[in-house]
């Protein structure tokens, strides 16, 4: 785990949602899944996969049926690995010789508050509008697609900030530490 | 009457040119030297200033440089309503069979110009939106895309870009069956288009409520006096902290204003139909806009107790 970043304003974004794969290494029978467990959902018709869900940590599962597993909706890397590996556990119970191979966070998103309003007008129109998109007509917010680290900062008036698209815990603190004193010009 | 070769005489000699068969002769031994000539002078006779709107001296419409050849090709056309007539819809039909690499392309600038008609918009913003179309079909990704939602985006783009901006709900109302997201991520969709073509050169400003309060404000006939003091008081609402779109402070400005004069004041529906925004929108907008609405109103057009007499959301 990466230590704690030092940003001069102090403050750190929160993670919010953490989306992961791993593969089950074993075909599935999800008719079978479906039957024996309590939490999950399956309508082939809909969608080809298992939803499953498990209250503690609160996250959600899609299965399918070449074994691959995505698990959304922890808090932090820990908790999705945890949550992935009790779903695991779960489908072994049910029968199938399911291993936990190649976890990967796929995408971080993450939110801070940066306790000042923002102009967005003024964004878009500077150097950063490269990068920037802003439509009030379309969407309040202003999305800023960061090169490097590639991701997708939305910055609202309020200043609130989302950070999407992170593999890393450091990434999206890097973006963070880029993004603030490009902000604090802006401040209304 | 002219000099040239003649190849029986072998040498130059006097040659007639004769109008009535075209002919090219030699007077000294009567070969013919070029027959079926061309007649390259004009077919008719042009009076000056007879009719403004067709000038007899030019034939065809203006070459259109973004087509294969410049749009010479004649086009049989639809005839209104007289579907009956078998000869003419089939020959539309052949002609619409034929091998033309440009149809996609002149129904789509068709489109175009039928939803800028609609809108009245001028010609140099329908030129733009075609050439945006045409660099955008250049690259063969946009085929799976709804073409309704496509064109109008372009459109929404070239406004933007002429910097006289339509609002998204103006072109959903002329664009048949774009839903106003379709047309947002059909522009999101060009705007990568063109920035991946021509390296980051797409260049569009942000909205603001002024650009549209010239448009709003004579669709619902308001005075001159009251139009100036809109613009004035969009102007100023810029430096407060209003978390609203750009339209819907507009739409809220002019009910603060026509409810200031003294002329007969729209009601909320007639603003909403003028600006598109919601009534419940406009009310809110106007919740948000009271708190400042003495320092927002220029102080020539309406004094401090007719601000008082406003009535309180």
């Amino acid at each position: 785990m990466a230590a704690r970043r030092n940003n001069p304003s102090g403050i750190v974004p929160t993670t919010q949602n953490i989306v992961s794969t791993v593969d089950l290494d074993c075909v599935l029978d999800l008719n079978h899944i479906a039957l024996h467990s309590r939490n999950s959902e399956y309508f082939p018709k809909r969608f080809s996969a298992v939803i499953m869900r498990i209250k503690d940590p609160k996250t959600t599962a899609l299965i399918f049926a070449s074994g691959k597993m995505v698990c959304t909706g922890a808090k932090t890397e820990a908790q999705s690995k945890l949550a992935a590996r009790k779903f695991a556990r779960i489908i072994q119970k049910l029968g199938f010789p399911a291993k936990f191979r190649d976890f990967r966070i796929q995408n971080i998103v993450a939110s801070c508050d940066v306790q000042f309003t923002i102009r967005l007008e003024k964004f878009a129109c500077t150097s950063h509008g490269a990068f920037s998109t802003y439509e009030p007509e379309l969407f309040p917010g202003l999305i800023y697609r960061m090169k490097q680290p590639k991701l997708v900062l939305l910055i609202f008036v309020s200043g609130n900030v989302v950070i999407a698209g992170a593999k890393k815990r450091d990434d999206f603190y890097t973006a963070f530490d880029n993004i603030y004193p490009v902000l604090a010009e802006f401040k209304k | 009457m002219g000099d040239a070769y003649c190849s029986d005489c072998k040498r130059q000699t006097e040659v007639v040119f004769d109008h009535s068969a075209g002919d090219t002769v030699c007077s000294e031994c009567g070969l013919v030297l070029e027959s079926h000539s061309i007649d390259e002078t004009s077919e008719w006779r042009t009076f000056a200033n007879e009719s403004a709107d067709n000038d007899p001296v030019r034939v065809g419409g203006p070459t259109n440089p973004l087509l294969a050849d410049g749009g010479l090709s004649t086009v049989i056309a639809k005839p209104n309503g007289a579907s009956g007539e078998f000869l003419s819809s089939s020959l539309g039909r052949w002609q619409n069979r034929g091998s033309n690499p440009d149809r996609g392309l002149i129904l789509a600038f068709k489109t175009i110009a039928t939803m800028s008609d609609r809108l009245g918009l001028v010609a140099t913003i329908k030129d733009r939106a075609n050439e945006i179309y045409k660099r955008v079909e250049d690259q063969k990704s946009s085929r799976g895309r709804n073409q309704d939602a496509l064109l109008a985006a372009c459109l929404y783009i070239a406004c933007r870009q002429e910097d006289k901006p339509r609002t998204v709900k103006e072109i959903c109302s002329v664009a048949n069956g774009a839903t106003k997201k379709e047309i947002g991520r059909a522009k999101e969709y060009i705007v990568k288009q063109l920035g991946l073509e021509t390296g980051q050169s797409v260049e569009m400003g942000t909205i603001h409520a002024g650009d549209f309060m010239r448009r709003f404000c004579s669709n619902l006939g308001m005075n001159n006096q009251a139009v100036k003091a809109a613009q004035e008081a969009v102007q100023k609402s810029e430096e407060f902290d209003i978390r609203r779109s750009p339209i819907s402070i507009a739409a809220a400005v002019i009910y603060i204003i026509t409810q200031l004069s003294e002329e007969k004041k729209p009601s909320l529906k007639d603003i909403s139909g003028a600006t598109g925004v919601a009534e419940g929108t406009i009310r809110n907008s106007y919740k948000d806009l009271y708190p400042h609405v003495l320092k927002i109103i220029p102080s020539w057009f309406a004094k401090e107790e007719d601000l008082k007499n406003l009535c309180s959301p």
